[in-house]
């Protein structure tokens, strides 16, 4: 694999302006892995996951003019395009008789790659993360974060108020910025 | 700063990032972040948390997927309109434009030659009129002439006639240099006069020259002539008279006399 290119964000998101190629590498190099895992989540298959991380990408950089950073910062404005895009291909005519087939074939092997996936080595310290999180926060924030639910349709998921949902939404957050910042 | 407190901890921010607001809510979070600093800054550092949270879960793409996407999007930047031309391309619009050109052509083909045919056409008709107005004026001409030739015919027959006499009248006394010469055909009572060979002053508007004969001594009227300037004179044929002595040219008022004035008498010629 070549070398992978790192930049500030403010450096990216100068070069993703001026159409620099580097731009498109360094974006890759610095931001697949984390729109894959949200794209992964909710679209499940592998290689249709990697179609719309293809297609993420291609919409980045066409739409790049449209991403603003006094609206807030790149990748939380990526992860919502991969997040749409995922939820998207899930919902698609298409992919719905595509998985159902999953569905009756390839039960175990569809299971075998999504457990793969999630235990793969890179995430191993998410062990400590996950214990750091209360149960009903992490359910709550994977089924928002991860799954593309609304927090409506989260509340009618788990049977919880709305402002229950916002609350433990709420708390989760402050406990991954005590966690990580 | 209360309103900020409150603002921040409705949960809004959260949902925000998360995408999961209407428009509405979308603009007045946008509004907050500009106005207060304390609202951009609780806003990054959830945007970090969570941006964190997504790398401790991010997930390897394999390996060969670098290479495709990244080459999917050179692809883009360096030629973005490859996309459209293949559109283009697929669209069949090559026989519409020739068919508007040759209807366009066609047209303008029309027009030229449709004001070609009139330039043309004026043309034709102007020389048309010219040869008209040259065929009216030749044939005009062509009857003057055959009228002069007829008359000319006419005055020559006066001497191939063998019935004429010809007579020149001499000056008198009031005109010593004078004469004319006088064709006179007894058979067929006919008198002519050669104006041109007449040597007579040019008389003025009040007078005129009368021709008389002369018959067992009677003078008898034979009309009157002028002495023009300019050289157009031609024969002229005078009153008809059977008998005559002698031929005689007096001065008289305009319009001639019933009797001549013997005393104006300029020519005379006697048989």
């Amino acid at each position: 694999m070549s070398k992978k290119i790192k930049l500030s964000e403010e450096e990216l998101v100068l070069a993703l302006r001026n159409r620099e190629k580097i731009a498109i590498e360094a974006l890759y190099d610095m931001y697949s892995a984390s729109l894959y895992g949200v794209i992964v989540r909710i679209v499940i298959d592998e290689a249709t996951s990697e179609d719309v991380l293809q297609e993420t990408f291609v919409k980045i950089w066409h739409a790049f003019s449209s991403y603003s950073e006094e609206k807030g910062r790149l990748f939380t404005w990526m992860v919502n395009i991969a997040r749409n895009l995922s939820i998207d291909k899930l919902r698609s005519k298409d992919f719905k008789n595509h998985s159902k087939n999953q569905e009756l074939e390839n039960n175990v092997t569809s299971i075998d790659e999504q457990r793969n996936t999630v235990y793969k080595p890179e995430l191993m310290g998410i062990k400590e993360l996950v214990q750091t999180l209360k149960p009903e926060q992490k359910s709550i924030l994977d089924l928002v974060y991860f799954k593309g639910y609304t927090h409506v349709e989260a509340a009618d998921e788990l049977g919880i108020p709305l402002g229950t949902i916002k609350t433990r939404l709420r708390m989760a957050i402050i406990e991954l910025r005590k966690y990580f910042n | 700063m209360e309103d900020v407190r409150t603002f921040i901890e409705s949960g809004i921010l959260e949902l925000y990032i998360l995408g999961d607001v209407s428009p509405a809510e979308k603009q007045q979070v946008e509004a907050m972040v500009q106005k207060h600093p304390a609202v951009k800054a609780e806003l990054m550092e959830m945007e970090k948390a969570l941006e964190s949270y997504a790398l401790a879960n991010a997930v390897q793409p394999s390996a060969n997927q670098r290479n495709k996407i990244l080459n999917s999007l050179v692809t883009n930047l360096a030629d973005d309109a490859t996309f459209n031309k293949k559109d283009e391309a697929s669209v069949v619009s090559l026989t519409e434009p020739v068919t508007n050109n040759f209807y366009k052509y066609a047209f303008a083909a029309s027009i030229t030659l449709l004001i070609g045919s009139l330039f043309a056409l004026f043309n034709v008709y102007n020389k048309l009129q010219n040869t008209s107005q040259q065929l009216v004026a030749v044939t005009s001409q062509n009857q003057r002439i055959s009228k002069t030739v007829n008359l000319m015919d006419q005055q020559l027959g006066v001497f191939r006639d063998t019935t004429y006499k010809i007579l020149r009248l001499k000056g008198t006394s009031n005109l010593p240099s004078g004469g004319v010469m006088v064709a006179w055909s007894p058979a067929k009572k006919k008198v002519i006069l050669d104006l041109k060979t007449l040597d007579m002053p040019v008389n003025d508007k009040t007078h005129q020259y009368q021709l008389w004969a002369l018959v067992a001594g009677k003078p008898i009227d034979l009309g009157v002539f002028d002495k023009l300037p300019a050289d157009t004179a031609n024969m002229q044929e005078m009153k008809p008279v059977a008998l005559a002595q002698a031929f005689a040219v007096t001065r008289e008022p305009r319009g001639g006399s019933i009797n001549p004035t013997m005393s104006e008498m300029m020519l005379i010629g006697k048989f």
